[in-house]
């Protein structure tokens, strides 16, 4: 199938999304937060069946958070950035753990990083944090520098000159 | 010798459930694990009946680094996620970029990119063989492959200055020319390393004991390898013949005629040829594109490094490493600093979903060949 077949199959099934091409091989997809699951699915029916990546970006001041989807098909050679977007107060999505394995463990490591809650994924426990207590870390208003100098203390020095760092302009 | 034990009563502990079923941590201090990574295996004798993957002991937050530092800043970072193969780091980052600011990098810079790639895919590729023959005690072959690597790195330190993360290509093409006399010292490294894989087969590929140790250790159809989003080399050695290069062709990979070898079959041993097939591949590869490489600009000129701005939008670009698909989706707001880097690993599949399918079952002799075989590289999912 060429690039425009897809997106007018993707227009047919799914009138909600939203499918743009973009660069040359690729198509940009929007799709509302509750489509999400019947969309992939959609799309690997179609042959889109390697799961890239799922990954989250964080809109704070939007107040949103945008999970991506990205598959690629070995059929055809085109790979499809779905977007999805969710409230930033309520995170909620459903999974699509069931139809990849790695799936879950993407959406686990979204939910620890970002703090979303995928409905349908049977495990949402910790996976790189061992006894995190704080904020999501990849949250925009997790702030690093203050987490570790409270858990690792500041390094107290005088002058510029002990630290070795030298302004910005000056350089 | 009242604190020896009689046999019969060493026969009686192998009736008690509390030394027959344990718990073993497989890693993060294991001479069979790379890196600080670790699998917690539920054991009953020696055969594994549960496990559950431990990752997070080498996490350094790289994602949120790279949200603080300026574009070109991260380049000093990105090649530190994958130690053994950094350059598709620095590729994968720089034409993400690249696709989101709409530039096109001079020739030249496509192909001195695509010879650092494979000069690096080679690195790589002699490390993991290397590996797989460690695995199974056969240090000789590590030991003599680290040799002809250290000969490539050598090439690397000259051209780039750096011998591990070379920090080379950049957003815009590459960072210098390459030197004088460089294009033909390289081909003679590469005669030298064309000239040992004789000696790899004999060791190693065509070694009666390495075949029967290797046979039937992690199948994989081609079916079941996509679904669980096997890439790379493991994925070709089940059949398939997907390869980033040929399939979403980047940097100078289309002016360039080279083959894709296939196996399948799917096991250890054919992921372990797999592996030889393309290395002998890359090094004709990087031959044939030392004579191909244009006159021309190495760089286009994108002004202050400092004050770089990417205009707003978001791009996912994928290299083909020695592992398989190595991706980098990008988000800029419009700023001096990306606003989010999402990394997509090669070994994640492998490391953390389908050990849920392989382990369980397998002696625990079999997890190190098992996770050399499908280049299971903690830190690029530990990031």
């Amino acid at each position: 199938m060429k690039r425009n077949e897809i997106m007018e199959k993707i227009k047919a099934g799914f009138p909600g999304a939203d499918a743009e091409p973009r660069f040359s091989n690729q198509i940009h997809a929007a799709v509302p937060a509750a489509q999400i699951t019947g969309f992939i699915t959609y799309l690997k029916q179609m042959d889109f069946k390697h799961l890239v990546n799922i990954t989250c970006v964080d809109w704070i001041e939007e107040n949103q958070f945008e999970v991506v989807y990205n598959v690629w098909s070995y059929e055809h050679h085109i790979h499809i950035t779905v977007k999805s977007v969710i409230d930033r107060t309520k995170p909620e999505l459903q999974s699509i753990s069931s139809l990849w394995p790695a799936a879950q463990v993407y959406e686990q490591e979204i939910h620890e990083m970002f703090g979303v809650v995928f409905l349908g994924n049977p495990d949402l426990g910790p996976l790189f944090l061992h006894n995190w207590l704080d904020l999501p870390p990849l949250r925009k208003d997790f702030n690093a520098e203050e987490y570790s100098g409270a858990a690792y203390g500041f390094v107290e020095t005088d002058t510029a000159e002990a630290t070795c760092i030298v302004p910005m302009e000056e350089n | 010798m009242d604190s020896m034990m009689a046999f019969s009563e060493l026969t009686e502990l192998t009736r008690n459930d509390k030394y027959v079923q344990y718990e073993l941590f497989f890693g993060p201090n294991f001479p069979g694990m790379h890196g600080n990574f670790g699998y917690i295996l539920d054991v009953a004798g020696s055969t594994i009946t549960k496990v559950r993957p431990n990752p997070g002991l080498l996490h350094r937050g790289f994602e949120k680094l790279m949200e603080q530092k300026l574009w070109l800043q991260n380049l000093s970072l990105i090649p530190r996620i994958c130690v053994p193969d950094p350059d598709p780091n620095e590729v994968a980052y720089c034409s993400a970029v690249e696709k989101i600011m709409g530039i096109d990098i001079p020739e030249r810079a496509k192909f001195i990119r695509t010879i650092t790639l494979e000069l690096s895919r080679i690195t790589s590729l002699l490390m993991g063989m290397g590996a797989l023959g460690a695995m199974m005690g056969h240090y000789t072959v590590m030991y003599r492959m680290m040799q002809d690597r250290d000969r490539v790195l050598d090439m690397f330190e000259w051209l780039t200055g750096a011998r591990v993360y070379h920090i080379y290509n950049t957003i815009g093409g590459v960072s210098r020319d390459l030197p004088e006399g460089w294009i033909e010292k390289t081909e003679a490294v590469l005669d030298e390393l064309e000239g040992n894989i004789p000696e790899w087969d004999k060791l190693l590929f065509d070694n009666p004991v390495i075949h029967t140790r290797l046979t039937g250790i992690g199948p994989l159809t081609e079916e079941e390898a996509v679904q669980y989003g096997i890439v790379g080399p493991s994925l070709r050695a089940s059949g398939s013949t997907a390869d980033v290069r040929k399939d979403d062709p980047y940097a100078a990979y289309p002016y360039l005629d080279f083959e894709i070898p296939r196996t399948g079959g799917g096991d250890a041993l054919n992921r372990a040829i797999q592996v030889r097939l393309e290395f002998a591949e890359s090094i004709k590869l990087v031959k044939k594109a030392l004579h191909m490489i244009p006159e021309g600009d190495f760089k286009i000129k994108l002004g202050n490094s400092l004050k770089l701005i990417v205009p707003k939008g978001d791009a996912y670009a994928r290299v083909e490493s020695s592992k398989g698909e190595y991706g980098y989706y990008i988000v800029s707001n419009g700023g001096v600093k990306p606003y989010r880097v999402s990394v997509r690993g090669p070994s994640l599949p492998g490391g953390l979903a389908l050990c849920h399918k392989h382990l369980p079952g397998m002696l625990i002799d079999d997890v190190a060949i098992w996770m050399a075989s499908f280049a299971v590289c903690p830190p690029d999912f530990d990031r």
